[in-house]
């Protein structure tokens, strides 16, 4: 079962570059098929994707770990590419708009690409992980990432289009409002995800906050897009501004998701452990 | 307020200064620039550390901002502080402009000119068109206010929905001032440290930093201290049986493990670390010529029969020395009836150490015993912090989620027995929102055309 969960997953990883070249046609050639080809083609990558993440879960039961899939960078990696096609199909189902999928399904590309290249392993959880909170606190942050990637995916087609030369659109007030949006939807979520990992911390270390660099990094993204929020109260900090803005974001998501423990992990221990 | 600096007052001027999102805005991302350094510097090491590392001009700068232990420092505190005052004043100065807001009589509202988002002409005068206006007003915004129009034949009518998610952002920001006050009380009141404690010893005190010793008012008791592995041999858990007593009498049993912790009078307890330390060491000692074997507990003083004292310090259960000894050493403290106490190294018996001060000691049996490192914790602040983040959430949703939206519907008769729709709006967010409402409303009105 481990086995049929890996391929799966291997095949999801290139049906994801399809849809990518899917949508990519669709903005190009304007012609409706591929539109509807490349939702179509999502929505059947989005439900194998789905069924190997519970074949997985099944089997980690088989071989006596029994856990939810969200222990370590592999697993969490396959769950964010997965929230990313979540939170696009919602978009692209509310907005009709199509050519965001050329942005944002690329990124479920990547995600599922790096994956690849670690150790599927299924593993048993080290004492630490073993909590209640895993599911809730996992589940909170990469749903709030995803709505963060999608935004900068937003970000990038408003800059890469050039609506900053006509900011009063009606395209480019929509794509405005859809990356203020997608960061409200991913700021809630993140917070969400750091209250649970708080509480977590406090059950297992006895602290709800030490200033650990996964935390401070989590916090700084959490104020980066604060202040973005509180821009929309300021006289010009929409279009281009606030579309770099939303990228710079990401930046910090990126940075805590995989700078912590790439690069600060010699520091503090415990973040090469966790997610 | 003046708009002129040299007329106001300086309390006036502060008030400005700490009432602009501005400011909020520049505070955040200050805040988010700083906290990056202290992600990136060693945090918490000996001034020597930063001296070694990085020079003594750069060692000293960041001693002397206190960027070893930035997020306790005093600036990045005044920082948190500035924030908090900003918050605080910005809802005091727009919350009475919003309370006056939702008091106000919605019918207020019915003279106000707006653009028309949707115009069109239906038959008939507008009192046949006013039943399904009111009725399709009514189900996408509730109560519906109207009056006549003065001018012309025709009324116009209006309906709000959602004005007290307006409160929405201050609940948002008492929910911070709630988390910040969470932590200052933990601060103020609270304490935190730790307890190594061995397996079957009892302790009612622990320790804060590195040698401050607080009673606790009640002992603890580890019975048993038990690792466990999966089979590839990866830790699975830590686990710690411990009993509270209050007086010497047990009170309460219970297993502390990873995730799990035990209270016990509103102090918390939590499996942390373990290792060995030494238990009961038998020892044989000779000295005056006369051998005799004696049982020592560990870390402390043990009276021996013929008088003076001895404790063991230190014990290693296996050491190689090569061809000359394998085995166990321990490092003993040994005080003579009469005179100093001296420091011994003790060797398993039968050894062939020759004898070197006034006395031998020797090793007969040594029992190596599990110990169990607890964090203790006592934080009378942390119910705020759940409370503050629960209603921040709360006030994430009110804040994102729900608008303040009136939609006003304008009948008036266009003359030949046709009458004009006009539907307009306003909302103090989420417009794409509002258009959607505008358009069901335009689509149900003119449905029966």
């Amino acid at each position: 079962m481990e086995a049929l969960s890996n391929t799966l997953l291997v095949a999801v990883t290139f049906a994801y570059l399809g849809v990518s070249v899917l949508y990519l046609c669709n903005g190009v050639f304007k012609r409706e098929f591929f539109g509807s080809a490349a939702t179509v083609a999502t929505l059947l990558t989005l439900a194998v994707h789905t069924t190997a993440i519970i074949l997985r879960w099944v089997a980690s039961y088989e071989q006596g770990y029994g856990h939810a899939p969200f222990s370590n960078l592999f697993e969490s990696l396959v769950f964010f590419a997965w929230t990313i096609t979540l939170i696009y199909l919602i978009i692209e189902n509310k907005t009709r708009m199509k050519v965001i999928g050329a942005y944002a399904m690329p990124l479920a590309f990547f995600a599922m690409l790096y994956a690849l290249k670690l150790d599927p392993a299924i593993k048993p959880l080290m004492p630490a992980l073993k909590s209640n909170w895993l599911i809730a606190h996992v589940i909170a942050c990469f749903l709030g990432y995803a709505g963060f990637a999608v935004s900068a995916a937003l970000s990038l087609m408003y800059l890469v289009t050039k609506q900053e030369n006509d900011p009063k659109s009606k395209r480019a007030l929509l794509l405005d409002e859809l990356i203020y949006q997608t960061v409200v939807v991913g700021f809630i979520l993140l917070t969400a995800g750091i209250v649970t990992g708080s509480i977590w911390a406090n059950s297992a270390w006895g602290t709800y906050w030490s200033w650990d660099p996964k935390e401070t990094w989590s916090l700084i993204t959490w104020l980066v897009y604060a202040a973005m929020l509180h821009s929309r109260y300021m006289r010009g900090w929409q279009g281009r501004r606030l579309a770099w803005f939303s990228l710079i974001g990401f930046g910090c998501v990126l940075f805590t998701y995989f700078g912590v423990n790439l690069l600060l992990s010699g520091l503090h221990s415990y973040a090469t452990g966790k997610t | 307020m003046s708009n002129n600096p040299s007329s106001s007052s300086l309390g006036e001027r502060v008030w400005s200064f700490f009432a602009s999102v501005k400011l909020s805005f520049s505070l955040l991302l200050i805040l988010a620039a700083t906290s990056v350094a202290g992600t990136l510097l060693p945090q918490k090491e000996a001034a020597e550390l930063y001296l070694r590392e990085f020079g003594s001009t750069w060692g000293g700068l960041i001693l002397g901002l206190g960027l070893g232990d930035m997020y306790h420092a005093v600036w990045f505190r005044l920082l948190i502080t500035m924030l908090a005052v900003n918050l605080v004043v910005c809802s005091l100065n727009r919350l009475p402009g919003v309370l006056k807001i939702i008091r106000k009589d919605p019918a207020a509202d019915l003279d106000k000119k707006r653009a028309a988002a949707h115009s069109f002409t239906l038959p008939g005068q507008p009192n046949d068109a006013a039943g399904a206006a009111r009725l399709a007003l009514a189900k996408e915004l509730g109560k519906v206010h109207e009056k006549p129009l003065k001018e012309k034949e025709g009324l116009v009518m209006l309906a709000q929905k959602g004005v007290w998610s307006r409160l929405g952002v201050y609940v948002v920001h008492s929910s911070v001032l709630i988390i910040f006050t969470g932590a200052m009380i933990g601060n103020i009141f609270g304490f935190s440290g730790d307890m190594m404690i061995s397996q079957g010893e009892t302790l009612d005190y622990i320790t804060i930093g590195h040698d401050q010793e607080r009673a606790l008012g009640f002992s603890l008791r580890l019975d048993k201290f038990t690792l466990s592995r999966y089979a590839n041999g990866m830790v699975s858990e830590y686990r710690s049986d411990v009993t509270f007593l209050q007086n010497g009498k047990e009170v309460q049993r219970k297993s502390l493990v990873v995730n799990d912790p035990a209270e016990f009078n509103g102090i918390d307890f939590y499996q942390a670390s373990y290792g060995q330390s030494p238990g009961k060491v038998t020892v044989r000692i000779t000295r005056d010529g006369q051998t005799f074997d004696a049982e020592l507990e560990p870390k402390r003083w043990n009276p021996l029969p013929g008088g003076g004292e001895a404790g063991v310090l230190e014990v290693r259960e296996n050491v190689q020395m090569g061809q000359m000894y394998s085995g166990p050493v321990a490092r003993m403290a040994y005080k003579p009836p009469q005179g100093e106490p001296m420091a011994i190294t003790a060797f398993k018996a039968g050894n062939k150490f020759p004898q070197k001060g006034p006395v031998k000691i020797e090793l007969v049996d040594v029992k190596i015993v599990p110990y169990s490192g607890l964090q203790v914790k006592y934080d009378p602040g942390v119910w705020f912090i759940w409370v503050g983040c629960c209603i921040m959430v709360i006030g994430f949703l009110i804040a994102f989620y729900f608008a303040h939206r009136k939609v006003w519907v304008r009948l008036e008769s266009a003359g030949s027995g046709r009458t004009r729709v006009e539907i307009s709006g306003s909302t103090n967010k989420n417009r794409i929102g509002l258009e959607r409402i505008m358009q069901r409303l335009h689509d149900n009105l003119r449905g029966g055309e």
